[in-house]
C-alpha cells in the first residue's frame, strides 16, 4: 500500500522520458503556455495522447529547473496572464539526443515484438 | 528569511498558471455549448486534484527537503511535549554537558586564540632577544630602557613600533593603597596599534620626551568607575602614587592594552617614570629589564625579513648599552646576543602561560562529561524506541522510508541538543565568569572579556549537532530495525528479541562506567595533590599572619629616618590588643618574589654554578618567631646584629647541609661572590633555621639565608627599606588587626602608604590553580559519576520491565527472591567489570599527561586508583540494587495474568 502522494510520482517516472521528449518537441514550434501544449499535444497525436495534467506542470517545471525551457509571462485577452514557455539552446540540444534515443529504444522494441516481419521488410 | 519569500512567490506564480490553465480549458468547454458552471467543473475535473498538481509543481523546485525539517521539527517538538519529564532531564543533561564545554572553550579561546581587538593585529611583531646557539625557546622578550632607545632610533624595518611596562599606581596619598593598574608607554603606543580616543587625545611622540612633565591617558572603563565619564575629567589632575598628572585623553572601549588577561587603568608616557621613581629610574638603569617592544610591519614586509633586519642591527644596538656591572664574560654575551620577533597579533598573557595545562585539561575533562551525557540520553532514547516500536513498524509497513525515518529520529535529537545548547550557553556566561574569578587573585587581578561572538556560537552550534547525532544515531538505527511481522503482531516482542535490543543500551553503560571511572580518577589525583599542598608542612605557620606592606617612597624620609620610622611602627603595633608579635623582612614567604646571589666559602670551595645560588631575605629578630619557623641551631639575631657590626646569618637546613656538609656550620664564614674589582665582606653564620618554602609551595626548598635587617646597609639594597613588609601574628582573626596598623603608621608618617593581606590568603593565592583544577575536576567527576548512575539504573529498569515476563515464569518455576535478585546484578556485575576494567586501563595510558600538575603524587597511585574503583563500584551495585529489587518484589501470579 503506497500512500497516493507517492503514486503520482511513479506515474511520472514511466511517462517522463517520452512527455519530456513531446514537450521540448511541441515547443520546437513556438512558445505555447502549458494548456495549449497539452492541447497541441493532444491534436498532433490524433486525440491518443492526452496529456495528464498532473504531470505536465510539474514536467514542465522539471525542465525550466534543468534549463531546457525558459518561462515568461504573457497578458492574455481572456483574462489572467499566462505562463509562456519556449525553447532554450540546451533544450534544442536535449531534444535531439532524446530523439536519437527514442528511435533506438522503438528500433529495439519493434524488433523484439515483429521479429519475421523486420526480416521480410529489410 | 529569502527562501521562504521566495518560496511564496513561487507558490503564487504556480497557482497563477493552474488557475490560467483552468480559465482556458473552461472557455474551450463554453465554446463548445455547455453553460458556465458545467464548463468549469469539467475543467476541474480534468485537471484532477488541483491542490496535489500545485504541490508536486512545486516540488520540482527542492523545497521538499525543507518542508520536511519542518513537519519534522513539528513532529519532534510534539513527541518531546509529551513527554516533559524525560525532555526535561534530557536537556538540562546537555545543558550542563555543553555549558561546560562553551565555558572552558570560551576561556581558551579569549585567552590562547583571539587576535587583539586592535588594528590589523597580524602585522603585529614582538621584539626578543636570544643568543646566537639557541633556539626560539631561549627567546626574552623583556629589554631596558637604554636598549629601547637604541631599537627605536635604528629601526626603519617598522612603521611603528612603541614600548611599554607595567606598574600600579596608589591612588590614595597616604594610609592604604587604592592602587590602579597603570603602564608606562612609548610615544607611539596608541597610534602604533590604531586605537581611536573618545575623548581628549592620546599620546604622541611630544609627549613622550626625557625630561617631560607627565600627562595621563585613561581607559574607557576607568574613566566611567573613577570619573563618571564626564567631560570635565579632561584637563583635571589625576594623583598618581602622589604625583600630580594632568589627564589628556581616554581610551576607546574596549581595549585593554596587549596584556591579555589584564587590564590598565592609566597609562602615563614613558618619559614619566623619572618624576613616579624619581631616584629609582629605570631609565637610564643598564640591567633593569621591564620593558617590552611591539613593532608593526610595513606593509609588504614579512615576518622572516623582520627578523633578519633586527638580526643584522644586533651589534649596533648592543654596543653602546652593555652593563657595565656585569662580570666581563657576561658582557662578552651580551654583545653577542642577537634581536629578534615573532608574531604578536595574539598579545601576551601570563593566564595563557601559567594556566595553558590547567585549561587543556579541564577541556579533556568536560569533554568526556558531554561524552557521557550523550551515553545518557542515547540510552535513553534506546529504551523510549523500543516503546515507540509499534508506531514505528506502522510508519514503516505504510510506505515510510527508513532513511526519513530515521531523519525525523534525528531531528528530534538535534533539537533536544539545540534546547540544550542554548541554556548551556547561559550556563557557559556565568561559568566562565565563574572561572575568572576563581583564578583571580587581590594581587594579580584577571580581567577577560567575554564576547558571544559568531565563533563562540558557532562552536557551540558544532558541539550541539554533534551531540545530537552522538546520541541519537545508534537509537534511531537500532529503532527502525524492526522486523515488521513480529511488531504488526501486536504486543510484546518475545524474549530473545527483547535482550537483543538492550545490548547496545548495556555497551554504552559500560562505557560509561570506564569514562567516569577515568574522570573520577583524574578528581582523586588532583584532590589528593591538592591535599598535599595544603597539608605540606611549608616550614612556617600560615595561619593568624597579618602582612603589611608598608611604603615610605613619598614620606621624604632619609633611609636613618626610615630605620627609625619602622621601629617605632613596629612598637606601635606591638602594643595593639590581640597582637602577639610583629616582625619586618624585605620578602614575604610564598609571594612569587625573590632575591638570590651566588655564595662562596670564606675558605674556599663548596659548591659551584647554579649550586651556589642562595635566596635571600634581611629579617627583624623576631620574624622566626613570628612565623613560627624553629631555630635548630646556634642563635636567633639580636640587638648585637646592629648597623656596623661584623655581618652575620642565619641559613636554613638544606643550606647548612649544601655548604658544609656534615660539618657544624655555626661559626663558619661564607661570601657573597665578588664583582670584578671589590672583595665582598665574611659573613658568620650563627645559626641553622628550620627549612622553609621561599617562592612557592610547590619548589623544592631551595638554600636560603637570612640577614638582620638592620645590617642592610649597602647602599644598592638599601632602597628595599623604603617598602618593606611587617608580619603581625594575631591572637585571632588577622584581618581584625588592619584599621587598627593603619592608625599606628599614619599617626607616625601620613604619607606612608600600605596594603594588607594575610598571609593565608597569599598562600592560597599561590594554589589556585591547583585549587582550581582539584574542584572542578572533583565537581566533573561526581557529576560524571551521577550522570553514569542514572544511565546504569535507567537500562537495568527498563531491562526488567522488558524481562518481566521472563522473571514470572522462573519464580512461577520455584526461584526465590535471591535468585531473582542474583540473575540481576550478574548483570550488573558483568557491566561494572568490564567497565571498570577498561576505565583502569583507559586512565593508565591517560593520566600520565597530568604527572606535571601533581605534587608529590604518582600519576598511577596505586591508592588514588583503588579508592576511586571502590567508590564507583559501591554506587553502581547502589544503582544496579534498586531496579533488582523491584525484580525480586515481583508478583508471579499478577504477570503471568497479564500476558
Amino acid at each position: 500500500m503506497t500512500p497516493p502522494r507517492e503514486r503520482y510520482r511513479d506515474q511520472l517516472e514511466i511517462l517522463q522520458g517520452t512527455l519530456d521528449m513531446l514537450i521540448l518537441q511541441t515547443l520546437q514550434w513556438g512558445p505555447r503556455h502549458g494548456y495549449a501544449l497539452s492541447k497541441a499535444i493532444r491534436t498532433q497525436s490524433g486525440e491518443i495522447l492526452r496529456v495528464d495534467t498532473g504531470s505536465l506542470y510539474p514536467a514542465l517545471h522539471r525542465l525550466e529547473r534543468k534549463g531546457w525551457v525558459a518561462a515568461e509571462w504573457k497578458s492574455s485577452e481572456v483574462g489572467p496572464r499566462l505562463r509562456v514557455y519556449h525553447l532554450t539552446r540546451a533544450g534544442k540540444k536535449q531534444l535531439l539526443s532524446e530523439r536519437s534515443r527514442w528511435a533506438r529504444l522503438t528500433e529495439a522494441v519493434a524488433g523484439i515484438l515483429n521479429p519475421q516481419k523486420k526480416e521480410s521488410e529489410s | 528569511m529569502r527562501i521562504p519569500f521566495r518560496r511564496r512567490d513561487r507558490d503564487k506564480e504556480i497557482n497563477e498558471e493552474i488557475q490560467g490553465h483552468l480559465t482556458l480549458a473552461a472557455r474551450e468547454e463554453m465554446d463548445a455549448g455547455k453553460n458556465r458552471l458545467g464548463a468549469e467543473g469539467a475543467a476541474r475535473r480534468e485537471l484532477g486534484n488541483e491542490g496535489r498538481v500545485r504541490e508536486l509543481t512545486r516540488d520540482m523546485w527542492g523545497w521538499r527537503w525543507l518542508e520536511n525539517l519542518l513537519q519534522d521539527v513539528r513532529y519532534g517538538l510534539r513527541l518531546l511535549g509529551k513527554n516533559p519529564g524525560f525532555t526535561a532531564v534530557a536537556i538540562l543533561t546537555l545543558a550542563l554537558g555543553i555549558g561546560a564545554n562553551t565555558a572552558i572553550f570560551s576561556l581558551i579561546d579569549t585567552v590562547m586564540l583571539k587576535m587583539l581587538p586592535v588594528q590589523k593585529p597580524e602585522e603585529l611583531m614582538v621584539v626578543g632577544m636570544r643568543s646566537p646557539e639557541s633556539g626560539d625557546n631561549e627567546f626574552n622578550n623583556y629589554f631596558t630602557n637604554p636598549i629601547w632607545e637604541q631599537v627605536r632610533d635604528q629601526q626603519d624595518i617598522f612603521s611603528g613600533i612603541f614600548t611599554w611596562g607595567t606598574a600600579r599606581f596608589d591612588l590614595a596619598q597616604g594610609g592604604e593603597s587604592h592602587n590602579v593598574d597603570g603602564l608606562y608607554v612609548s610615544g607611539d603606543y596608541f597610534n602604533t596599534l590604531g586605537v581611536r580616543t573618545v575623548a581628549g587625545r592620546l599620546f604622541s611622540n611630544s609627549d613622550d620626551k626625557r625630561g617631560c612633565s607627565g600627562s595621563v591617558v585613561l581607559s574607557y572603563g576607568f574613566w566611567q568607575e573613577h570619573f563618571g565619564g564626564t567631560q570635565s575629567a579632561i584637563g583635571s589632575m589625576l594623583n598618581l602614587s602622589s604625583h600630580p598628572l594632568q589627564v589628556i585623553g581616554v581610551a576607546a572601549p574596549g581595549f585593554f592594552g596587549v596584556d591579555v588577561g589584564e587590564k590598565f587603568d592609566v597609562a602615563i608616557p614613558l618619559c614619566t617614570e623619572a618624576i613616579v621613581r624619581g631616584k629609582g629610574s629605570m631609565l637610564d638603569q643598564r640591567s633593569a629589564w621591564w620593558l617590552r617592544i611591539v613593532g608593526r610591519m610595513k606593509p609588504g614586509i614579512t615576518p622572516q625579513q623582520t627578523s633578519a633586519h633586527l638580526q643584522v642591527m644586533s651589534p649596533q644596538v648592543f654596543a653602546p648599552v652593555v652593563p657595565q656591572n656585569w662580570k666581563p664574560e657576561m658582557q662578552k654575551d651580551f654583545l653577542r646576543t642577537i634581536l629578534d620577533s615573532t608574531s604578536a597579533g595574539k598579545g601576551f598573557s601570563a593566564v595563557r602561560h601559567s594556566y595553558d595545562q590547567a585549561l587543556r585539561m579541564l577541556m579533556a575533562v568536560v569533554g568526556l562529561v558531554l561524552l557521557i551525557a550523550c551515553a545518557n540520553i542515547a540510552s535513553l532514547m534506546l529504551a523510549r524506541a523500543a516503546t515507540r516500536q509499534k508506531e514505528i513498524s506502522i510508519r514503516l509497513a505504510i510506505g515510510a522510508s527508513r532513511f526519513r525515518l530515521i531523519r525525523q529520529l534525528l531531528t528530534e535529537c538535534v533539537l533536544l541538543s539545540f534546547a540544550g545548547a542554548v541554556l548551556g550557553v547561559l550556563f557557559a556566561r556565568w561559568g566562565s565568569a565563574l572561572l575568572v574569578r576563581f583564578i583571580s587573585t587581590a594581587r594579580s587581578p584577571v580581567f577577560l572579556q567575554f564576547s558571544l561572538d559568531a565563533r563562540m556560537l558557532g562552536f557551540t552550534a558544532a558541539v550541539a549537532v554533534l551531540t545530537g547525532l552522538l546520541f541519537g544515531l545508534l537509537p534511531a538505527i537500532r529503532a527502525t530495525r524492526v522486523s515488521l511481522a513480529s511488531a504488526m503482531k501486536g504486543g510484546q516482542q518475545d524474549e530473545s528479541q527483547g535482550r537483543a535490543h538492550i545490548r547496545p543500551g548495556r555497551w554504552i553503560v559500560a562505557g560509561q562506567v570506564a569514562l567516569s571511572l577515568v574522570l573520577v580518577i583524574v578528581a582523586g589525583l588532583f584532590l589528593r595533590s591538592f591535599n598535599n599542598l595544603l597539608t605540606l608542612d611549608a616550614g612556617f605557620d600560615r595561619s593568624n599572619v597579618l602582612m603589611v606592606f608598608a611604603n615610605a617612597h613619598n614620606a621624604n624620609a632619609s633611609p636613618e629616618q626610615r630605620v627609625t620610622l619602622w621601629k617605632q611602627a613596629i612598637q606601635g603595633l606591638q602594643s595593639l590588643p590581640g597582637v602577639i608579635s610583629v616582625s619586618e623582612s624585605v620578602i614575604t614567604p610564598i609571594s612569587g618574589a625573590g632575591w638570590n646571589d651566588a655564595f662562596s666559602l670564606q675558605s674556599g670551595g663548596g659548591p659551584t654554578g647554579r649550586d651556589a645560588l642562595a635566596n635571600i631575605n634581611s629579617v627583624s629578630p623576631d620574624y622566626f618567631g613570628t612565623l613560627r619557623s624553629p631555630i635548630r641551631a646556634g642563635r636567633n639575631f639580636d640587638s648585637r646584629d646592629a648597623a656596623g657590626a661584623p655581618l652575620v646569618g642565619i641559613v636554613n637546613e638544606t643550606m647548612a647541609h649544601r655548604f658544609f656538609g656534615n660539618a657544624d656550620p655555626l661559626g663558619q664564614y661564607l661570601r657573597i661572590e665578588d664583582m670584578p674589582g671589590t672583595t665582598t665582606p665574611p659573613i658568620q653564620v650563627i645559626g641553622v633555621v628550620k627549612d622553609a618554602k621561599y617562592r612557592t609551595l610547590r619548589e623544592t626548598t631551595p638554600p636560603t639565608i637570612y640577614f638582620p635587617i638592620a645590617q642592610l646597609t649597602d647602599p644598592h639594597l638599601q632602597r628595599m627599606t623604603e617598602a618593606p613588609a611587617f608580619e603581625i601574628r594575631t591572637a585571632s582573626q588577622p584581618a581584625a588587626v588592619a584599621r587598627a596598623a593603619e592608625e599606628v603608621f599614619t599617626s607616625l608618617n601620613k604619607s606612608v602608604s600600605m596594603t594588607f593581606r594575610t598571609l593565608e590568603e597569599q598562600v592560597d593565592d599561590s594554589l589556585r590553580q591547583d585549587q582550581l583544577l582539584a574542584t572542578l575536576s572533583g565537581f566533573f567527576g561526581g557529576l560524571a559519576l551521577l550522570l553514569a548512575m542514572i544511565g546504569l539504573y535507567g537500562v537495568l529498569a527498563y531491562m526488567v520491565t522488558q524481562r518481566r515476563k521472563e522473571i514470572g515464569i522462573r519464580m512461577a518455576l520455584g526461584a526465590g527472591k535471591g535468585a531473582i535478585l542474583r540473575l540481576i546484578m550478574r548483570d550488573v556485575s558483568i557491566l561494572l567489570v568490564a567497565g571498570v576494567a577498561a576505565g583502569v586501563g583507559i586512565s593508565m595510558w591517560t593520566t600520565q599527561f597530568m604527572q606535571k600538575m601533581l605534587f608529590e603524587l604518582n600519576a598511577r597511585d596505586a591508592k588514588t586508583i583503588l579508592l576511586a574503583v571502590a567508590v564507583l563500584t559501591g554506587v553502581a551495585l547502589i544503582a544496579g540494587y534498586l531496579p533488582a529489587r523491584r525484580a525480586a518484589g515481583l508478583d508471579p501470579n499478577a504477570i503471568l495474568r497479564d500476558e
